[in-house]
């Protein structure tokens, strides 16, 4: 496949969202993985900024790879940790002439076999979610071009997870609305027979209905649909 | 001013009844209100702009059809620029009833996210005309802040219960549930077949359904 195609297929891939196995870490590895081929890198990570202010390592391309962004964490320092507390991009370091920036890190990178280091901010609107991570082990730097493809790509995987997120969270809320809608609807369903098989008054009918939930440790919406079914007579909401 | 800035407005936190009053405003229409079909469940209106739209979305909940009816099963606006002379002669019991209402020109606009179906925007005019394509633009962009709203205003929820402003704009529509409960047990049948012997009585007597329920809470109106 040539480039363009590689790149085409990518951007497809990375906002497939709608599949029912879509998983946050497959998104990003996809995203490593195709960045380590299309840019010709030695390894590419992503971190993630963490809900509390904690980051976290996220798919890595290769073990070593893995174990670098774990020292990085544990280090308290490396470029993508910069990139993540500022929002901006670190671009076409050479570890062998940072003019002593990261002095714990740099020395584990080297010693990794990783010469040069980008690492570009995962953003959405103000939000940091993360950063992307590439390196290579050579200090031959990445074109203008292939470091906005790699932004490019680094977003598009952003608003894919953002989305999903979205979309999840979306549905969840509707389920709730919808399940708190029926039951109240069987609820006042109930309340009418027990109202007029009772001869009370609709809040009559509301508290007998609720007192025999509590006393019976049942939940109201599940009494209500006895009510309605015929399986629990009025005469015996006792 | 943006839709966000209006609803937020000086001193204000939104809320349901303002985001109809914007609905109309931005698009221009007469008035505005929506209506939670969550699920196919009729679940009220949680905000009306005004007496009009309040009582359009009631015709629509009661009769069963309507623009908001056609829009929220349809998947797209339904339009009707005159509801007195339409090109298309439809909704039978809900066109006149809309006119003496005071909607000339009505519109229903589904509220949706994705593949969540909630319901309908209902948009009306007591003049007879088209949206423009501007207008048109801006419902659908009011449809979708509505979608968010609603879903917005249930998370504020406790889990298991309605929101507070749902629960407010479902009331009329709970009113008519404790009527078929009284009605199921008064004639012995299901509340299903309960509800439709509501509704049967409301049409033939051109009354509203939440009427017809209120009388039967009330002891005024027994079938059985």
């Amino acid at each position: 496949m040539n480039r363009e195609a590689l790149v085409a297929q990518t951007f497809v891939s990375l906002t497939d969202t709608l599949v029912d196995d879509f998983d946050i870490v497959e998104v990003h590895s996809v995203l490593v993985e195709r960045c380590v081929e299309l840019f010709e890198l030695t390894a590419a990570a992503v971190m993630l900024a963490g809900p509390d202010g904690d980051p976290r390592v996220g798919a890595s391309s290769s073990e070593a790879m893995h174990l670098l962004e774990v020292f990085e964490l544990q280090s308290q320092e490396g470029p993508c940790l910069d990139c993540i507390r500022s929002g901006e991009p670190v671009v076409n370091e050479d570890l062998e002439h940072v003019n002593g920036r990261w002095p714990t890190f740099v020395p584990a990178a080297l010693a990794a076999g990783f010469r040069s280091v980008h690492a570009l901010p995962m953003r959405l609107r103000g939000t940091t979610l993360g950063a992307l991570n590439m390196y290579k082990s050579d200090a031959e730097p990445l074109s203008t071009e292939e470091v906005l493809l790699a932004q490019a790509l680094a977003d598009v995987a952003t608003i894919a997870v953002m989305q999903h997120q979205a979309a999840r969270d979306a549905q969840v809320l509707n389920e709730q609305l919808t399940h708190a809608l029926h039951s109240r609807i069987t609820i006042e369903q109930a309340k009418g027979i027990v109202a007029e098989r009772g001869h009370q008054d609709m809040e009559q009918a509301f508290q007998r209905l609720r007192s025999y939930a509590r006393r019976n440790n049942l939940k109201l919406a599940d009494v209500a649909q006895r009510v309605i079914d015929g399986t629990l007579v009025v005469e015996a909401l006792e | 001013m943006t839709i966000l800035q209006k609803l937020r407005g000086p001193g204000e936190t939104g809320g349901a009844a303002r985001l109809c009053e914007v609905g109309a405003e931005v698009v221009g229409t007469s008035g505005a209100g929506v209506m939670l079909m969550a699920d196919g469940v009729a679940g009220g209106s949680p905000c009306s702009s005004d007496a009009v739209s309040a009582t359009l979305e009631e015709l629509q909940f009661t009769l069963g059809e309507g623009p908001c009816i056609d829009a929220h099963r349809l998947g797209f606006p339904v339009l009707e620029p005159d509801l007195k002379n339409p090109d298309n002669k439809r909704w039978i019991g809900f066109a006149p009833a809309a006119l003496a209402a005071g909607a000339r020109a009505i519109f229903g606009f589904p509220i949706r996210l994705g593949s969540i179906r909630l319901g309908a925007l209902n948009l009306y005019c007591d003049g007879a005309g088209s949206l423009t394509d501007d207008q048109h633009a801006v419902a659908l962009v009011m449809a979708d802040v509505v979608a968010r709203a609603v879903l917005a205003m249930q998370a504020g929820a406790p889990a298991g219960t309605l929101s507070t402003e749902i629960e407010q704009g479902a009331d009329r529509l709970f009113v008519v549930h404790q009527a078929s409960g009284m009605v199921s047990a008064q004639i012995g049948v299901s509340v299903g077949e309960a509800l439709l012997r509501l509704r049967a009585h409301a049409f033939a007597g051109e009354q509203p359904l939440s009427k017809v329920a209120s009388n039967v809470i009330a002891g005024r109106l027994r079938f059985g």
